[in-house]
This record gives C-alpha cells, structure tokens and sequence, in this order.
C-alpha cells in the first residue's frame, strides 16, 4: 500500500509539473486529468475510497472534460501556443515557484515534525461514514454549499440566456 | 388560341410603341419578342400587374441562333434569350424572347424579381456567355471556374477529340488547385459576426449524406446553420450539348440518365415533344403503356426517396425494404424491356416492343404486394415520434415562396397548391385515369413526405386502371417519322427499304419548329424545349429539370435550422445530383 | 493460494469472455438485423458466418495503420485505448454469480460512474486529435452527451441504491431476493436505459458518429485497428449496459433451476438483442433535442423517483 501510495504521489507531482508547462492546452488538460487520477489513488491508499470515487466522477470525469470542451470550442491555432511558450520565461514563473517552494518546505515540517498528522487512518471510511458525517455534524456547511452551488447555478442560467431579438 | 392572343394584346396595350412579335410554335405556346432593353419592363408587368398574372419563372435559357438555317425572322442577332413563365391562375405559358448580337452580349438582371433566375442566369452565362448586368454574383455553375469558353455555343467543340488531348502539367495542375481555394468572401459569407467566429463546414462533393456529388458550405454558428451555399456541377456531362449531336432517336437513351431514378419519366416530355414537332399521333395501346411505366417508375423512385430519407434521419432498416420493394418494379421493369434503371422503352411514336405475354400476371403481383407493405411503412416511418420531431417545420416555405422560386412536384403540393401536369395538361391520356392530387398543408420537411407517400397510392390506382383497361392495337404509330420505322412496311420494293434504311441510319428528319412539353416527373416538372432545324438533329435541347429550381432554394429553407437538419432538408427536396447537372 | 488461483481465474474468464463476447456480438448484430432487414447477413464464412468476426479481424489488423499527418498524433493513438481500457476495468466490479467477480468494492457503483465518465475522453479526444472539423464536432458533441447523461444515469441508480443500502453491486443484486428492482423502479430502470444508450452513443442516440450527417464523427480518420478497438468498445459497452442493467433491476444471477451464471448470461442477453432491436427500428433524434429530452424529461423522472423511494424507505423504517 504504502509504494503504491508513493508511486501514485510521484505521478501526480509529476502530472501536475507537465500540465503546468505544456503549451498545448489540450495536452496540459490530459495531464491535469492524470494528475487528479493519482490523487484519487492517493486517497484510495488512504482509505477514502468514497472521496477517490468522487475525485475521478466529479473532476476527472466532469470538470476537465468540461475544460477541454471549452477548449475545443475555442479552437486555438499555432498562435496561442506560441503565446503560451512566451509565458514560460523565467520571469513569469519564477516568483510564484518560490512562493510555491516556500509552501511545499512547510508542507514537508509538518509532515516531519508532527508524525500523527499523517499517521495511516485506522479502517477505510466508506460511503456511509462520509454521508454521516455530512448530515450529522457538517449539516450547516453541506446546506451552505449547496446554496451558494444554487446561487451559481441560477446565475449561469442568466448570463447564459440569450435575449430574444 | 384567344387566350394567347389576348395577353399579347395586353402587352401592346400597355407598352405602346414596343413592338411584340408573335412567333407561332408547335406547342402553342404564346411566344413574343421584346427588344432586349424592355424584357425585365414586360417580364415585372407580366409577373405583377396583368390580371391572373404568371408568377413562376418556369425556365430561363438561351440559344446560340447563328448556325440555325431555319431561323424565325424576330432573331436578327447573334443569340436568343428564351424566358419561360407559368401562370397558375390562367394554366397557361408565355415564353418571352429577346435577341443579342454580338460576342459578349448582356442584358438587365431579373433575380431582383424572381430569386430563383439566379442559378439559370449563371447557367446562361456559364453555357453562351451572355451576361447579365446587376447579378450579384455571376460565376461560373455548372463548369469549372477554370474553364475556358462557353460549351453551348456553337463554335465550342463537343467532343474530346475536337479538343486536343488532355494534359495536366504541374503549373496546370496548381492553377486548379488553387482555383478549388476556399475563401468564404467569394461565397458571400462573412468569416465572423460582432460575438462569434463562424465554423465553415464542406459538406460533400464526397458525404454520404449528399446524395451524389454536392457541395455545401455551410456556415455555421454553433450548430446553427447561418448560410448554406449550394455547389454544383460535378456532375455534369453536357446532356443539352449532347442533345445537339445525337440524333432525335439515339438521344433517347441520354434522357434516361438525366433523372436517373426515374428511368422513362425523362423520355416521356422528349418524345412527346418530338412527337408534337412531327405531328405524330401515338396509339391508345402504346398510350397506356407509357402511362404504365411511368406510374411504375414513379413508385421505384419515390420508394429511393422514401429508403434513403429515412437513412439521412438515421432509421436503418426502411432503406432495406424500399430497396426490396424497387427491386420488385425493377424485375417487372426487365421482364418488359429487358433493362432496369434505364430501359431507354419509349420511342418516338410509341414504345419498343409491345407488353410480353403474361405481363398482366407480373404487374398484378405488385399490385397486390404493395399496399400492404406501404401501410407497413406508414406505421414504422410518418407515423414514428421522432420522425416527426425531425421534420415537422423543418425547411418549410409558404405556397407564394415556392411559386417564386419555381418548385413543383411534390414540394409545391406539399404547400397547399393542387397543382399536377398530369391533371391541369394531361398528356399521353392521363385524362382517361381516376387519381387525385395528394396536397399538405404547411409546406415543411414532413408534409413533402406525407405527399410522396400518397402520390405511391395513387400511382399504384393509376396502374391498376392500366392493368384492367389496356387497350388492344398497335404499340406504334405508323406514322413514317415515328422511329424506328415499321419492319413489315419494308421488304416490298427498293423505295420502301430505303425509306427503311434512312430511318435506322440517319433517324427522322424532324420538320423545323419549336416545342417544349411539360411532363410531371417524379422530382417535379421536367420539361424538354426542342428546336428543330429540319435536321437528323436537333439544334437546341433544352433540359428543364426540376431539381436545379428546388435545390437552389437550399439556403433559404435551411437558415437558422441545425447541422442534423440540413440532411432532413436535402432528403426532403429529393434530388438527383444528374438531374441538377445535366 | 486455491483462491488467488480461483480469482487468477476469475479475472483471465472476464478479460477473454468479454473480448470474445464483442466479436459474437458483431455477428449476432449483424445476423440479427439482417433477419428484420429482409436480408441475408453475414453468412459465408464458417457455418452461418459463425467466422466472420475472425475474417474481420485478420483484416482489421493487416490493414495500413494510418495517422494522418495533421493529427496531434500521441492523442490520436492514445484515445482509442482509453474507450477498451475503460470499460474492461467497469466488467472488474460486475458480479456474475455468487462468488464470481473480479472485486467487490464497497463503492462499486461509483467506480462505474467513474470508469464510464472517463470513457467520455475517448471520444472526445479522438474528435479533437483527427483535426477535422466532423470529428470535432463529433467529439463536441460527445462530450456535451456524456456530460449530461452521466448525471441522469447517477440520479437514476439512487433510487436502487437506497433500497440496497448499498454501493456494492454484489449487495445490490441480494437484495432483490423478493423483488426485483424493475418493478419497484420502473422510472429508474426507463431512465438508466435512456442514458446508457446515450452513453453507449447507440441509435437513436449516435450523434457523435452520426453517419448522415458527420460522415462517421470523431472516427472520421480512424482506420485498421485503432478503428476497431472503438468498434470493440462499443460493443464491450453494450455488453457492460446489458450486464448492468441486469445486475441493478433484473435481479442479477437470482433465477430458479438453472446455475446463476446460466441466468445472469440469458438475461443479458436477452436486453443486447433488446438494444439490437432498437437499432433497427428507431431514427436519431437532434442533438437539441436529446439534450431537451435529457434536462427536461429525465432530470425531473430521476429526480421524483429519488424523492418518492426515499420517502417510502424513510417511513418502511
């Protein structure tokens, strides 16, 4: 469990460094997809099996493949690859990589420092657990979510409705 | 006769100091010349003022007039330019003419009054050269844009062997590709709108929901169809061409790949008008048999339509039983003639061959079989939820909309116009059968097909009468231009073979004159506009299809429709990519 | 050890019987639209062109594998992997009798949604990697397709799911020991059939290759076996929704008299020759208006049949 777990961390840190670097949008989208794959066989390893079901349906599944729909519609040429490359100069990313570097070095103190904060979970929670645990204790958060998802949807519908002419 | 006289009468009336020439014709058709800077005048006065006015521009054509021997005394220039309009009201023609001189002739535009002289300006220009000025966008149609001369005229060779032979260098080779260039500009569409990048789409010449070789730019938004532009010509053979080199009866043949699913549909306006030309007066027998086969190959070519419309909609199975059941017409087609798609039967003068014995049991079986499998196909097609939702007010047009862009046939009565040759000018004695005329209502994808579906049941009616009524006598006249001539009058003296001999070699000497006959074929009205010189040939063949009007209208009935109707619309006009071409 | 042989077994069976299956499914296809098409059908190659899928095969694999130069070509070759690799992995949770099955996850259910949800990628790379614009649209429209019929399928299988208790397939099938979900959600089984034939992209959902009007969609420039393995993925998918099916309304493997394997196969069966069927009577619909059917009709079915067994499972406690 515990290599598959590494090998699956390894591909995702991986998946993610290409999706960032790729100048072909599509291309970036396929190594986002496989990037959120590798988490979900990370949260598998970790015993949440539920969240890792609903990492590939929900993002996997739905959110990139909306992404490389928008993508498609867009049909960018050479032109938007080339702008792409200019991004990638040292300037552009050198700062947010620091920042980032800052985060991961903390990340990495926590990790090694407070060893019961990524201790292995006892059993696998199970879709049960998750849903007793979003009715039961987190009931607020579950009922505002879903409220701000409504707001989001009902304002989707009205700046995607076409006026009649 | 007082009906052609009197609207001549009109025209002088209101345009005094015009002078209009009666020409007399074989076909009774009232035909007058305008001097060439009045014709759209008299062409808008006919179209919008005169009482019952002729509000279809039935066919708009040209002929080269200086090789003709026997030429009217009007045409005193290099060129005619032959305008032929309907009137539905009067059910009655007039065929307005004008004269061109010169090499590069031209003349005002009509398509600011009928919409539909676009396509057959283009053709005229394409074929004689003749412009015409104010068209907005005159290219080439029917040949390619690289193309040099105008193959109608007289002085353009007809065959390939007249031409040199043909080579392709690679610059030669680069010019046409580069001629085949997309540029959305040259079709009158424009690459983006204020909130979006349009997508253009080639639909064919190579598509299999085209049905032959058709090209159609479609501009897209989306999937909504902004313009579709039709392009056509890649099948083009020259039949008209052809028509001046054959003789009268070896063109026979030819007619029948015009239209090429409706087999003898296509010779029957030919020989009739021929016959109208020669004055030859067809036997009852071979009257009924004509009446017969065409009925027969009606059915096998609305059977095609009905097959590969419900394919273009993406039902699977009904093109296998249409098929079937033509394969069933086909057979009853041979055991006639002896060919299938094409028998080439009628003859000037009547048909080949007389019925073979037993033919009345072949053609009752099919009349048996056949209504049973049309009620069959009622219930799995016209009546299916989703058919319906795919074609119900799909590519609709009202009855004033198809008028003025020449549609007839099944497209016109599918809009609420009981208008059939057939019955408004019978010919070939169909006034002697019982059917009627299937009408729709609201003109849309749907109620064309409500109105081929019956036209199958009245023609299996008409067959049916033709089976029980089939008159005894002579399948041929046996008038001495009929074709070909009778073997028993032969072989009597050396006069009568070579009388004999002439006729087989050479074919009738037509006597000179003008004709065009009207017949309803399965598309649509086709009409063949014969000129005779008092020749073995003719000296103009003139073809009016009636899928060339109906296709054009594609961009007007498919605005605004999505990509998957456009195949639901092009099923619906049933054409034949031939038939467009010629 | 006897069991990992067992399950070594298990796993090679479903891999091999699912293969094969698609191959007899192209005959059985073929054979029976022929009979309610008035025609013959393959019938040359072995008795009743028992062989014709070996023929089609040999050639499918000895013709030129072209990639057009235009297409983005590690795409092009990837994509139609994904649509075999897919549904493969979904046959892993199918129980087919007792004890048989390759894994019986807790959250079976969703790992289907999972595998068929990425299965969407197939297509619509494909569409997006051939470079031309009928299999874009194709892919496009795929994609649009999926997207939304993943969701009416998911809400349709709730239902099951509540009365099961369950996300196992495994659990799912025992509990209809008394009666089968079919009767007690009909609504549901109407609605996940709806979608998996849109899913499926089957007539008279097969937009995306709509071959009147986008020439073959997003396999326009697909040839020799890259072609076939999307050929091989439609019927692995029919094979799948069939079985699916079967697991989640016609009670599984549960039969009496004959083994369970024998019921579970029979059953499956008989719903592929019911797809069949269907195939050869029904036009396609607009791509609107599946998109209307499917937000208008069966979100607002699904969405009622959730309420009303949930109320019923609330107040049976």
């Amino acid at each position: 469990m515990t290599v598959i777990f590494y090998l699956s961390a390894i591909i995702a840190v991986a998946a993610t460094f290409l999706a960032i670097t790729r100048t072909n949008a599509v291309h970036a989208l396929l190594y986002l997809a496989v990037s959120l794959l590798a988490v979900a066989m990370v949260l598998f390893t970790l015993g949440a099996p539920f969240a890792a079901a609903l990492e590939i349906v929900i993002y996997a599944g739905a959110i990139v493949v909306l992404f490389v729909f928008v993508v498609m519609m867009l049909n960018q040429g050479t032109a938007t690859i080339r702008r792409e490359r200019a991004y990638l100069t040292p300037s552009m990313w050198i700062v947010p990589g620091l920042l980032t570097l800052v985060l991961f070095a903390e990340l990495v103190c926590v990790v090694a420092w407070v060893p019961e904060a990524a201790g292995a979970p006892a059993e696998a929670i199970g879709p049960k657990a998750v849903g007793m645990a979003l009715f039961g204790p987190y009931a607020i958060a579950v009922e505002m979510a879903s409220l701000l998802l409504l707001a989001g949807l009902i304002g989707a519908f009205h700046l995607g409705r076409r006026d009649e002419e | 006769m007082t009906q052609n006289a009197s609207i001549v009468e009109d025209l002088r009336l209101r345009f005094p100091g015009t002078s209009f020439d009666p020409q007399s014709t074989r076909d009774d058709v009232p035909t007058v010349w305008v001097p060439s800077g009045k014709v759209r005048d008299v062409l808008r006065y006919l179209k919008n003022e005169v009482l019952r006015p002729y509000k279809m521009l039935f066919d708009l054509t040209a002929v080269d007039e200086r090789c003709r021997a026997d030429r009217p005394a009007q045409a005193t220039g290099d060129f005619s330019v032959v305008y032929h309009l309907l009137s539905l009201d009067r059910n009655s023609d007039i065929r307005v003419k004008t004269s061109l001189d010169g090499d590069a002739p031209s003349l005002a535009t009509i398509t600011n009054l009928w919409p539909c002289a676009d396509w057959y300006e283009r053709e005229v220009w394409d074929m004689f050269g003749i412009g015409f000025e104010g068209h907005s966008n005159l290219r080439r149609i029917l040949m390619p844009p690289t193309w040099e001369g105008h193959p109608l005229r007289k002085d353009h060779p007809a065959r390939a062997t007249e031409m040199g032979p043909f080579q392709l260098p690679d610059e030669k080779q680069a010019v046409e590709e580069e001629a085949l260039r997309f540029r959305p500009e040259e079709w009158g569409m424009k690459r983006e709108s204020e909130n979006s990048d349009f997508m253009f789409l080639n639909l064919g010449p190579q598509h299999p929901g085209t049905h032959g070789v058709l090209r159609v730019v479609l501009q897209l938004d989306g999937e909504r169809i902004v313009d579709a532009v039709a392009d056509i010509g890649y099948h083009h053979r020259g039949a008209e061409k052809m028509g001046e080199r054959q003789t009268w009866h070896t063109y026979i043949p030819y007619t029948d790949r015009i239209d090429y699913l409706g087999g003898v549909l296509n010779n029957m306006p030919y020989v009739l008008a021929i016959e109208k030309l020669a004055g030859i007066a067809v036997p009852d027998r071979a009257q009924v048999i004509r009446v017969m086969m065409c009925e027969l190959f009606r059915i096998a070519s609305h059977l095609v339509w009905f097959g590969t419309f419900a394919q273009d909609i993406g039902q699977m199975s009904p093109v296998f039983f249409a098929f079937n059941d033509r394969e069933r017409i086909l057979e009853i087609v041979q055991a006639f003639c002896g060919a299938r798609m094409h028998p080439s039967w009628f003859r000037i003068g009547g048909v080949a061959q007389d019925l073979p014995n037993g033919w009345d049991r072949l053609v009752r079986g099919f009349l048996d079989y056949m209504p049973s499998r049309l009620a069959e196909y009622d219930k799995m097609v016209m009546q299916n939820a989703i058919v319906k939702a795919r074609t119900v007010g799909i590519g609709d047009y009202t009855a004033d909309e198809a008028i003025e862009w020449g549609v007839t046939g099944p497209g016109l009565r599918a809009c609420g116009v009981e208008w059939d040759f057939r019955k408004k000018r019978p010919y070939s004695g169909y006034e002697r059968f019982q059917f009627d005329i299937p009408t729709a209502q609201h003109g849309d994808c749907y109620d064309r097909s409500v109105v081929r579906v019956e036209e199958m049941r009245q023609s299996l009616r008409i067959v049916e009468q033709c089976l029980k009524n089939m008159p005894s006598g002579p399948y041929k006249s046996d008038h001495p231009l009929a074709m070909p001539p009778v073997k028993d009058r032969t072989m009597h003296d050396i006069e009568t073979l070579i009388t004999h001999f002439l006729g087989v070699t050479w074919g009738p000497v037509i006597p000179a004159g003008e004709a065009a006959v009207i017949a309803e074929a399965s598309k649509g009205a086709n009409a063949y506009y014969l000129i005779s010189d008092g020749g073995t040939n003719s000296y103009r063949t003139r073809i009016r299809a009636p899928s060339f009007p109906h296709l054009q209208m594609l961009p007007k009935i498919s605005r605004g429709f999505m990509t998957a109707d456009i195949l639901a619309i092009l099923a619906c006009i049933d054409f034949v990519l031939a038939d467009v071409d010629r | 050890m006897r069991e990992i042989v067992f399950h070594l077994l298990v796993v090679v069976c479903v891999l091999g019987g699912t293969l094969s299956m698609a191959g007899a499914l192209i005959w059985l296809e073929r054979r029976l639209l022929a009979l309610w098409q008035d025609r013959y059908g393959p019938n040359r190659v072995g008795p009743f062109g028992l062989f014709q899928p070996v023929a089609d095969a040999i050639k499918i694999f000895t013709k030129e594998d072209w990639i057009p130069p235009f297409a983005d070509r590690a795409v092009f070759v990837a994509a139609p992997a994904v649509i075999v690799v897919t549904v493969l992995m979904s046959f892993a949770v199918v129980p087919f009798a007792p004890g048989v099955w390759v894994a019986d996850l807790n959250v079976g259910l969703l790992f289907l949604f999972g595998m068929s949800s990425l299965g969407a990628y197939s297509l619509i790379l494909a569409g997006w990697a051939s470079n031309n614009k009928y299999s874009l649209i194709g892919g496009l429209r795929a994609a649009a397709q999926t997207i939304s019929y993943e969701v009416f399928m998911g809400l349709s299988l709730m239902g099951v799911v509540m009365l099961a208790g369950s996300f196992s397939l495994r659990a799912i099938v025992e509990a209809q020991q008394g009666v089968w979900f079919c009767v007690t959600q009909f609504p549901a089984l109407v609605v996940f059939l709806i979608a998996g034939l849109a899913e499926t992209h089957r007539l008279p959902f097969d937009m995306p290759e709509a071959e009147s009007e986008l020439v073959a969609g997003f396999h326009s420039e697909y040839s020799g076996m890259k072609f076939g393995m999307f050929f091989v993925g439609e019927y692995l998918a029919i094979t799948l929704l069939s079985a699916l099916a079967t697991v989640l309304f016609f009670g599984g493997w549960l039969g009496p008299v004959l083994p369970p394997l024998v019921w579970f196969v029979l059953k499956t069966g008989a719903l592929i020759c019911g797809i069949i069927l269907l195939r050869a009577s029904l036009p396609r619909l607009r791509f609107d208006q599946l998109m209307s059917l499917g937000w208008k009709i069966l979100l607002p079915v699904a969405l009622l049949n959730i309420v009303v067994t949930g109320a019923i499972a609330l107040l049976g406690k």
